[in-house]
């Protein structure tokens, strides 16, 4: 017997899970949004999609080849370097690339999309340490880079969905923008339209809310994200917007479900907010977070009358050191002692 | 009594038990070595004092060797024999113990103490202190202080929790010998003058449940199937409801929890004078050929041990002293069991997780697990910069159990438990001495794989006894020469 035995601190089964395991399941929610996304907008959306994908999986592979030291015998050794590189591949540059796709509108042109990944992958994620080093959410700030470099694209032209076959893409305000600056103008539309996103303006991925929900469940499911969080954010961002849309006119709980079911707020609920590296730890931090931009969504949305979830995610994202420095959790059995101590 | 569901608690992991290896193979005793190697640190706290020589005829049941210290315990001699050697050996963790050892001669000469009939209170903690029972469930705590607490307790509870995956010797006890648990915990319950009894099993054991169920004495309460609910803390509160501060004992919150197989031995001490020198453990995992559930002596080779389960099956990726989550990793079979050595386990490498940490995603599982509503991703972060203090703040590191349900679930695999000891031991340090505090090494979580070491290959005399048998990682480095 000469065999090889691992020693080391204990536990020494763990969980079958993984980093890539996650990212994967993250993937595989994103992609109802995306082959919906397709179906809307046809070759537009499939060419956003796949720039997007591609560009950030390339900027991560060229940051990782020139940056560190030894430029010169990686060049030599590129074989090696690839495949160095291949196993600490964790798809998260995918998911960043999707989901900054899924919330651009069909229309943006691909050089445009290629930048904005570029930016995403190198400045925002890779710059500041790779995977789990991230201040901000990469796809986040990667759409606010695009939206202030080209804002007419992404901003004002959105195409809106055919309704049925025959009816051809035109472009138009989102839903959402109609709301926010005229109040009645689309009241045609019904909840199921929004719900499926049918004869709606809006992004790749962010008209159809169903395709989301399904994502959404498959999370939960997986055990990826906590039910609680997007559910929180939703909610009470549509209703606290219903209760500023009632200042000087008449409160309409009817409202609700338009404010819940448009724009980006699904979205960004679901897989853009509860992204791990930029969320808070802890379930107080995180309870903190949620009711922050929920109620900072509403107010924004109020007073600016854009879609304002990108920003007010990662203005979020920036205060979350700070959450999790300040607010950390007693242990169990913390409240007897503090209990002993003001009896003294 | 009729068994009651425990209160619930919402943390902790479920693990794939993998019980059923072992859970339904009755107890067998193990054939006497020929040699046994008795180590001198059977509990926390100081060494016992050896009270033999070398040379000397010792029965079995004898003692060999006097506590010396208020929480350290008495140690016997397993087997029949003599004395031939008192040396100092390299142990399990990679510190130094000392071994008496005895070479057999197969007499079966025993020297137990009188029995006792109808002993009062003090009779029975005098009797456990003198059989040098230990708490069977781990840590090794000696049970005579824990039967004589400082502040007055009104309950107690029994732990047959045995949320450990693979392990299944408290399984088989409390089905084997339920009388004798009862009998043993009623004479602790004298000795505390507690007139409530609860006895905590995991809903794993339904058989078990309902083997305690004919006893009118003992309050059975079912545990859900939950790691880590056999944990001292956390088996008071949901049996009892009461939460034990931090930094207290469960005897301030007035309860004292007991291990099944302390229990039993204390039957058997006070009943027949049996001193503690053999315990049951399981040997499982799936590289053992038959699995099994041992009475073995305080002493024998973990070589034996495994020789006498038929051997390996194919190479195991680890050998584990003790349970999967908490055990120790073992470099050599030349390990000999203590009074708390509950299993040993060879995992294979589908079983024993050694994936390279990648770098930590902040997902929090790790505190959403916690038991102890604590972040181990702080202490981890803090640690790896070498900042203890921060770590120690952030983290509240110096709650933690150390029950590894964070570093099972983490998925990026990061060494969340090192990392809390490191903590841990820097903290120690700087309490301790007041000078500055001696510098210890940033936990490394650039990815190098855990260290590996070559079976049959011992430690050398290099690696000295740190005086903490917590840190065990320290000691055991990878040969250079070896392939990674």
């Amino acid at each position: 017997m000469n065999n090889q035995v691992v020693v080391s601190t204990p536990p020494h089964v763990k969980s079958p899970r993984t980093t890539k395991g996650i990212m994967l399941d993250v993937i595989i929610a994103l992609i109802p949004a995306a082959v919906m996304g397709i179906v809307y907008f046809q070759l537009d959306a499939f060419i956003v999609i796949l720039t997007s994908i591609l560009a950030s999986v390339a900027t991560e592979f060229v940051y990782y080849f020139i940056a560190n030291k030894g430029f010169g015998n990686k060049c030599k050794n590129a074989g090696l370097v690839c495949k160095k590189w291949l196993k600490q591949f964790d798809y998260t540059s995918i998911v960043t690339g999707l989901i900054l796709a899924l919330i651009l509108p069909p229309t943006t042109k691909w050089y445009e999309v290629l930048l904005g990944a570029i930016f995403s992958i190198a400045v925002v994620k890779m710059l500041f340490g790779g995977t789990g080093k991230n201040l901000v959410n990469p796809a986040a700030t990667g759409r606010i880079f695009m939206f202030m470099s080209f804002t007419i694209t992404v901003y004002s032209a959105c195409k809106i969905a055919p309704v049925g076959a025959d009816s051809q893409l035109f472009t138009g305000a989102t839903h959402l923008s109609g709301y926010l600056l005229g109040g009645a103008a689309s009241a045609q539309v019904g909840w199921l339209d929004l719900l499926l996103g049918t004869g709606l303006a809006g992004c790749i991925g962010e008209t159809c809310k169903l395709a989301l929900i399904v994502g959404f469940i498959y999370l939960v499911v997986r055990d990826v994200i906590k039910w609680w969080q997007p559910v929180l954010y939703v909610v009470l961002s549509a209703f606290l917007s219903v209760c500023l849309a009632a200042i000087g006119s008449t409160f309409e709980i009817g409202l609700f479900i338009d404010y819940a079911l448009s724009g980006g707020l699904m979205f960004g609920a679901i897989f853009m907010a509860t992204d791990y590296v930029t969320s808070p730890k802890g379930v107080y931090g995180q309870i903190v977070y949620y009711v922050a931009l929920a109620v900072l969504t509403s107010v924004l949305r109020y007073l600016t009358k854009i879609e304002v979830v990108s920003f007010v995610i990662m203005l979020m994202n920036l205060v979350v050191p700070l959450i999790d420095t300040y607010i950390v959790r007693k242990p169990f059995g913390y409240k007897k002692v503090k209990k002993q101590k003001e009896g003294k | 009594m009729k068994a009651i569901k425990g209160k619930p608690f919402f943390a902790g992991i479920h693990v794939h038990d993998k019980k059923s290896l072992a859970c339904n193979k009755e107890t067998e005793r193990m054939p006497e070595p020929e040699e046994v190697y008795i180590s001198l640190s059977q509990s926390l706290g100081k060494p016992a004092a050896p009270c033999v020589e070398k040379g000397q005829k010792v029965k079995e049941g004898e003692l060999i060797a006097k506590a010396s210290g208020p929480i350290s315990s008495n140690v016997f001699a397993s087997i029949s024999g003599e004395v031939t050697d008192i040396k100092p050996l390299v142990g399990a963790n990679g510190g130094t113990e000392t071994y008496i050892v005895i070479k057999g001669d197969n007499s079966g000469e025993k020297a137990y103490l009188p029995p006792l009939e109808n002993p009062d209170g003090d009779t029975i903690k005098q009797r456990i202190c003198d059989c040098g029972i230990v708490g069977l469930g781990g840590a090794g705590f000696p049970t005579a202080v824990k039967v004589a607490p400082k502040t007055s307790v009104d309950t107690l509870v029994l732990n047959g929790a045995e949320c450990e995956p693979y392990l299944t010797c408290d399984h088989r006890l409390m089905l084997e010998h339920t009388d004798e648990i009862v009998r043993g915990a009623l004479m602790i319950a004298k000795a505390l003058t507690v007139s409530k009894i609860y006895i905590g099993i995991e809903a794993n054991k339904p058989d078990c449940i309902a083997a305690f169920e004919k006893y009118d004495e003992i309050q059975p309460v079912i545990l859900k199937k939950q790691y880590p609910m056999g944990s001292e803390k956390h088996l008071i509160y949901v049996c009892t409801g009461r939460k034990v501060g931090i930094g207290k004992l469960p005897a301030d919150s007035g309860v004292v929890v007991q291990n099944v197989a302390t229990a039993y031995a204390v039957c058997q001490a006070v009943e027949q004078g049996k001193p503690l020198y053999e315990r049951i453990l399981t040997v499982s995992g799936g590289a053992v050929k038959e699995p099994k559930n041992l009475w073995v002596k305080v002493g024998t080779a973990v070589k034996d041990i495994v020789d006498y389960c038929g051997g390996e099956t194919e190479e195991p990726k680890k050998v584990v002293q003790g349970g999967p989550m908490t055990g120790m990793a073992l470099s050599t079979y030349d390990v000999y069991t203590h009074k708390t050595t509950s299993g040993v386990l060879l995992l294979t490498g589908k079983e024993a997780a050694a994936e390279e940490p990648t770098p930590c995603l902040n997902c929090g599982k790790c505190a959403d697990v916690c038991p102890m509503h604590l972040m181990p991703m702080q202490t981890a972060f803090y640690a790896s910069a070498g900042d203890f203090d921060s770590a120690a703040k952030y983290g509240n590191t110096l709650s933690c159990i150390e029950c590894g349900a964070c570093e099972y679930t983490c998925p990026a695999k990061r060494p969340l438990i090192q990392a809390i000891r490191k903590t841990k031991a820097a903290m120690r340090a700087k309490q301790t001495s007041s000078a500055p505090a001696p510098v210890v090494k940033p936990v490394d979580m650039k990815g190098k794989s855990a260290p590996t070491v070559t079976l049959e290959q011992k430690p050398t005399g290099e690696y000295v006894d740190k005086g903490d048998h917590k840190v065990i990682n320290e000691g055991i480095k990878p040969d250079k020469e070896e392939k990674k």
